[in-house]
Formats: structure tokens, C-alpha cells, sequence
């Protein structure tokens, strides 16, 4: 199976480097298609959704720097974007949408909550909302065999 | 004293009888007749299906000639409209109302309503006790 | 602006949808979690579970910068409830209150809350106005000058028709303002004004004088 447009949704730094080859790889052919990384800031609705948080966006443009100096060194052409939102699920869906994408392709870290194994909201949204394809990538890391 | 009270639950019911063997005129309304089960046989007050936040039922229970009214229901707001109506509209001297939410318990007692929360009451002598 | 919404019911459900057309920027807080997926998955993060009365979720969504808060869930108590934590802790300028018991009116305006919509009083409204044989309909309520706008029909029986305005006996704080006859333009009244049957008389009055008014004016 291979895909044209390939939206994917970047939160941290950890599993980026491998996500992206692995992007790159399900690209029809190699450069002719998109990838485009975003990352989305949720903004608390204690602020108007517009706000500028420094902090946040700074932590953004290092991820998204990051990618792109991946790309450059694996020899890819990828997009980037940073957008802001109330909550990152319905704007990743809403991306996906207006880009055309025909796969959304994340990448999730082992997350607990409460003392138990779990997805969190966004992944969950975007699986049951998303208007493409949709691939998760889990990548296992040393810390979680340390739990 | 007359009092009405609002609520036929656990605390209800024992306030009521407490009341009423101290001589007092009790009404006590609550929706469920169910919930008069839990008045002694003892209990000569008086007991009236009703809403204590519909003003009709509040007359029918002697409201505008009540000392004192007490709001004990399990829904907070509904205990905080039905303290209001009888401060606000019945002008009753005394007023109670429990609210559980320790936060609106706290906004309306600046807003002038006497309140009590038992989880803040509770957890409070909870902490005493094992502390000491 | 920023209008939160408490209660995402049938009611809830087609208000947020307007007010998002309107391009306002709308938040709706609703206790049952079927309901809000439904709205998100429809309108977008324009809903959170939750309760409406609570102030830590009323923190939460930043209630202290809304514009407007309307509270529409099917409970009176709850309704006032979100109002007035708005008003008083979040110091919100506009609450809305919906309200099922028409009386509960006087009580929610002397707590604070700053309009309230009561469906029944609504729907009576649009009874009057249906009805030809009515006498009086309320076609406005001017509320924080305790005013209110009416028209009342003069039937063919009046013992008022053929008589001067200043022949009238008007209750005080009660002016005609204007009378809509059949085929005619619309008259401004003056005092040597003749009423004539089948006239449309739009009057302001207050509510304690209306019941005079009409009485007056019919010649009952």
C-alpha cells in the first residue's frame, strides 16, 4: 500500500527521527508526495484561542526545526506546521481534512495515567474522526521495560 | 418555633423528630412520600408531598408564617434556590441550607445565605482525628 | 464575543450551532459524555463535560473573560445556579437563564440574573396574538423601566367608539401611541383623536395598569 499525502502529527522529540524515515518509505515513490509535520499547541480556554504563549511556541519551533534538520540530512522534502487549538484531536482531524491527506501516521509514547496504560484522548479522537487512514507507530523505548 | 424543613432524607427526618420532641412545629416537605418512612411514629409535625422550590407547595407548608426554614435535599442548587425563595420572597427570619460543593458553599455564604457543607465539615474532623 | 453555554440538550444543541454561525467564539459545558462527543465529533472543541454550576469548572474555561453566560439546562435550580456563580464569582456582564416555571421570573431577576426565557410565557404570547378575539397582546416587554408595549383591539360593541381621547380616563404611565386602522395609514393619536371600531391601538403601559387600560378602552 502507498500513500500521496501523509500528515503527521508531532508531539515530541523522542520517536521523530524513525517516523519520518518510515513516512518516507510509504510514500509512493520517494519525494513525490507530501509530508507535512504538525504540531499543535492547545491553548486552555482561560486564554482567547489566538494567545501567543512564548514558552509554547518556542517548545514548538524547536520540534518542528528538529524535523526539519532530520529531513535535510535524510534527504526529504517535508512540510511544517504549527497550529493552535483547543484541543490537538479535532485539529489534526480538521488538517487532515483540509490538506487531503490519505494517511495521518503518529507516533505515541507509552503514557500511564492513573497507574495504567493509556492512549489519552487525541489518539482515540483522531482514530474514531479521522477522514483517511490511520497508522500509529509505538515505539519501545528502555524506560518502558524499566516500569 | 416553626420551622420547615425541606428534604425527608436521613438528616431530614432525624432534624425534623429532634425538633418536634423539643415542642416545635415542624412541617417537613419532600417529593417522595417514600421518604416519610424514615419520620419516627412518634413525630407530630406536620408531613406534605411537594418541591420546596415551587412557591405554592412552600405556602401549602406554612412558609410565610415559618421562624425558620432549613433546606436539606440531595441537590445543592436545589437547596440553594429553595433557601433563596424562602430569604428573598417569604422574608423567613431563619434560613439554612446545606450545600455539599464546598466552593458554592463558600460563594453563597458572601452572597448572605446561611450554609453548611458537610464534606468540608466532615473531611475536617476526619483530619483532626488523625492528626492527633 | 465569548458565550458559554450550560446544558448542551435539544435546546443547547441548536443555540450553540447558531451562536457558531453568528462567529462567536462558543463554549458549552454538559454533564452527560454521549452528548458532548457527539457535539465535538459535529462542531468541533466546542463542548467539555462537566457540571455548569461548579466553580472549578467555570475556572477552567476561563468564564472570567466571557462576554455571556446562558444557562439552559431543564432544571430551574441549575439554571440560576450557573448564573449566579457566574455573575458573582466570574463577574460576568450578560447571564441568560431559561427558565420552565413562568413564576420563578421575579425571583431570578432579584438574584441577579440578568434576562430569563421562560418557553411557556413564549408560547402564551403567541396564543394572544393567534387568537382575533383576544383583547390584549403583549407585543414587548420594556423590562428595566418595568414598561411594556401592548395592542388592544377595539371590538364593534365599544362603548368607546365615537369618543375623544380626552374623554378617556387613561390610567396613569399609560400613553396610546399609536392607532392602525383597516385601509388607513397608521394615525399618531392626539387628544381629539376619535377611536373607531375595529381600531388597533398600540399602547405603553405598565403591567399594574393594564388590566385598566383594556377595561377603559373596551368600555366594560
Amino acid at each position: 500500500m502507498e500513500f500521496h499525502k501523509i500528515l503527521v502529527p508531532v508531539a515530541g522529540v523522542i520517536t521523530n527521527e524513525e517516523i519520518i524515515e518510515l513516512a518516507d518509505n510509504l510514500l509512493a515513490k520517494k519525494n513525490k508526495g507530501e509530508i507535512c509535520a504538525v504540531y499543535v499547541i492547545s491553548i486552555e480556554r482561560t486564554l482567547p484561542v489566538d494567545a501567543e504563549i512564548e514558552s509554547e511556541i518556542g517548545k514548538a519551533e524547536n520540534i518542528l526545526n528538529n524535523i526539519e534538520r532530520i529531513a535535510v540530512e535524510q534527504g526529504l522534502k517535508i512540510d511544517t506546521d504549527l497550529l493552535q487549538a483547543r484541543e490537538a484531536g479535532p485539529a489534526i482531524v480538521d488538517e487532515a481534512i483540509e490538506r487531503e491527506a490519505d494517511l495521518i501516521l503518529m507516533g505515541l509514547t507509552y503514557k500511564r495515567r492513573f497507574g495504567e496504560f493509556s492512549l489519552g484522548d487525541v489518539v482515540p479522537y483522531v482514530l474514531k474522526n479521522a477522514p483517511c487512514r490511520v497508522i500509529l507507530y509505538h515505539q519501545v523505548t528502555l524506560d518502558e521495560f524499566a516500569e | 418555633m416553626k420551622i420547615v424543613i425541606m428534604g425527608c432524607g436521613r438528616v431530614g427526618a432525624q432534624l425534623s423528630a429532634l425538633l418536634d420532641a423539643n415542642g416545635h412545629n415542624v412541617t417537613i416537605l419532600d417529593t417522595d412520600a417514600y421518604s416519610f418512612r424514615r419520620l419516627p411514629p412518634s413525630f407530630n409535625g406536620k408531613a406534605l408531598i411537594g418541591n420546596g422550590i415551587n412557591e405554592d407547595a412552600l405556602k401549602r407548608a406554612g412558609i410565610s408564617e415559618a421562624d425558620a426554614f432549613v433546606a436539606l435535599t440531595q441537590g445543592d442548587n436545589r437547596n440553594v434556590m429553595a433557601a433563596q425563595i424562602a430569604k428573598h420572597i417569604f422574608n423567613v427570619p431563619k434560613v439554612v441550607c446545606r450545600i455539599y460543593d464546598p466552593l458554592r458553599q463558600e460563594l453563597y455564604t458572601t452572597l448572605g445565605l446561611e450554609t453548611f457543607s458537610p464534606t468540608a465539615i466532615f473531611a475536617q474532623i476526619l483530619k483532626k482525628d488523625l492528626e492527633s | 464575543m465569548y458565550i458559554i453555554v450550560v446544558g448542551a440538550g435539544r435546546l443547547g444543541y441548536y443555540l450553540i450551532k447558531a451562536l457558531l454561525d453568528q462567529g462567536h467564539e462558543v463554549l458549552a459545558i454538559e454533564k452527560r459524555a454521549n452528548i458532548c462527543d457527539n457535539i465535538t465529533s459535529e462542531m468541533g472543541s466546542c463542548c467539555i463535560r462537566g457540571d455548569g454550576c461548579e466553580t472549578a469548572t467555570l475556572a477552567e474555561v476561563g468564564t472570567n473573560r466571557a462576554d455571556m453566560l446562558i444557562a439552559v439546562t431543564g432544571d430551574d435550580e441549575d439554571n440560576l445556579v450557573a448564573c449566579q456563580v457566574a455573575k458573582h464569582k466570574f463577574h460576568v456582564p450578560r447571564t441568560i437563564a431559561r427558565i420552565r416555571n413562568p413564576r420563578h421570573e421575579k425571583l431570578f431577576k432579584k438574584l441577579g440574573v440578568d434576562v430569563t426565557v421562560s418557553t411557556t410565557n413564549i408560547i402564551l404570547e403567541h396564543i394572544e396574538k393567534e387568537l382575533p378575539t383576544h383583547l390584549l397582546t403583549h407585543l414587548l416587554n420594556i423590562e428595566d423601566k418595568g414598561l411594556e408595549i401592548v395592542e388592544i383591539k377595539i371590538p364593534p360593541n365599544a362603548i368607546t367608539i365615537g369618543k375623544a381621547i380626552k374623554e378617556l380616563s387613561l390610567p396613569p404611565e399609560s400613553i396610546l401611541s399609536l392607532i392602525i386602522r383597516k385601509a388607513h395609514k397608521p394615525i399618531i393619536p392626539k387628544a381629539s383623536t376619535i377611536i373607531r371600531a375595529e381600531d388597533q391601538i398600540v399602547a405603553v403601559t405598565t403591567p399594574d395598569s393594564e388590566d385598566a387600560l383594556r377595561t377603559i378602552l373596551r368600555g366594560r
